[in-house]
């Protein structure tokens, strides 16, 4: 029998998580380099760090706010990352990363190592995604509408 | 599987008991209200907290747009044309579809960068459905659709809240 949810939660560590591909830059980093890397290597989030040390975080969603709609493509990365950084432990629970995510409306976390060192990114659907493969019944052995009918025969 | 009449031991997945002929089709179904997964196949996805969507025209610009998603502090927008949805804009498609392409987003409709063939939720789906979608087929925004009428979106956002919520 599958576990049950409420111990998934708790027994599954942040560490457990298949971890993004992370995307780091350096605050001199231009904004147009970081839109380069964002679309090229599919991150959804930069890290900005010096050397191990992380400075913050620039997400999608800060396109829409710091965009090249009135600013220049030559903008310092380190100008415009959020600062203020919300992080997860790698040892905290998956729990805590759903009720920080919740709660405080943010989608990425940077995941920090036992030292405080920058040990990558988990996101909103990272999340899901881990839920999915505890409850694979559930959520993706799935038909693709629930109460479907077809209406063609199969092959026509 | 246990017959629940006469309690008689029975092959998993048979339709009847072989012993009193009572009908077991509905036993090994997933069930509302068990746990987890029962709550994900039972709810409704109409009666999550569902944010209210942007909704804007075709010829709108991805400038509008933009600011309309700055204000509502959401990631998408979402176009009708004749009252129906037509399209989603969202945050990465600014990126890899306006500001990667060199495009001005002054002047850039809505239309010739939004994407179109979207999966439409219906309020009666459950919110499984939605988790679905998103893992497997890598949605971030999903339209829930009643009658035609665009009623709401989820996000993973949405998601999350639920999630969090059930997590108590």
């Amino acid at each position: 029998m599958a576990k049950a949810f409420d111990q998934v939660l708790v027994d599954v560590r942040i560490d457990d998580l298949p971890r993004r591909r992370v995307c780091r830059a350096e605050p001199s980093t231009p904004l147009g380099e970081i839109y380069r890397r964002l679309d090229e290597e599919r991150g959804v989030a930069v890290l900005i760090c010096d050397g191990p040390e992380l400075l913050g975080i620039f997400t999608e969603r800060d396109i829409l706010y710091s965009t090249a709609l009135e600013g220049s493509l030559d903008t310092p990365i380190g100008d415009l990352m959020t600062r203020d950084l919300v992080t997860i432990s790698r040892d905290d629970a998956l729990v805590d990363a759903i009720r920080t995510m919740s709660e405080k409306g943010i989608r990425h976390l940077p995941v920090l190592g036992s030292d405080g060192e920058e040990a990558g990114l988990i996101g909103g659907r990272d999340v899901l995604k881990m839920i999915a493969d505890y409850f694979p019944g559930t959520l993706l052995n799935l038909p693709p509408r629930l109460h479907q009918t077809m209406d063609r025969p199969e092959g026509g | 599987m246990r017959c629940p009449s006469c309690a008689a031991d029975n092959i998993q997945g048979v339709d009847t008991c072989a012993e009193c002929g009572a009908d077991l089709a509905d036993l090994d179904l997933p069930e509302a209200g068990r746990g987890f997964s029962g709550r994900l196949l039972g709810d409704r996805i109409g009666d999550l907290k569902l944010s209210p969507p942007i909704v804007l025209a075709p010829e709108a610009s991805v400038s509008e747009a933009v600011v309309a998603m700055r204000e509502a502090r959401q990631g998408c927008v979402f176009i009708e044309r004749d009252g129906a949805v037509a399209g989603l804009f969202n945050e990465r498609h600014l990126l890899t579809r306006v500001l990667r392409k060199d495009l001005d987003p002054k002047v850039t409709p809505l239309s010739a960068v939004m994407s179109t063939d979207l999966l439409q939720l219906t309020p009666d789906d459950p919110p499984a459905f939605a988790v679905h979608c998103m893992v497997s087929r890598g949605l971030r925004h999903l339209p829930v659709v009643s009658e035609g009428t665009l009623t709401g979106f989820v996000s993973v956002r949405t998601i999350l809240g639920y999630l969090n919520e059930m997590a108590g």
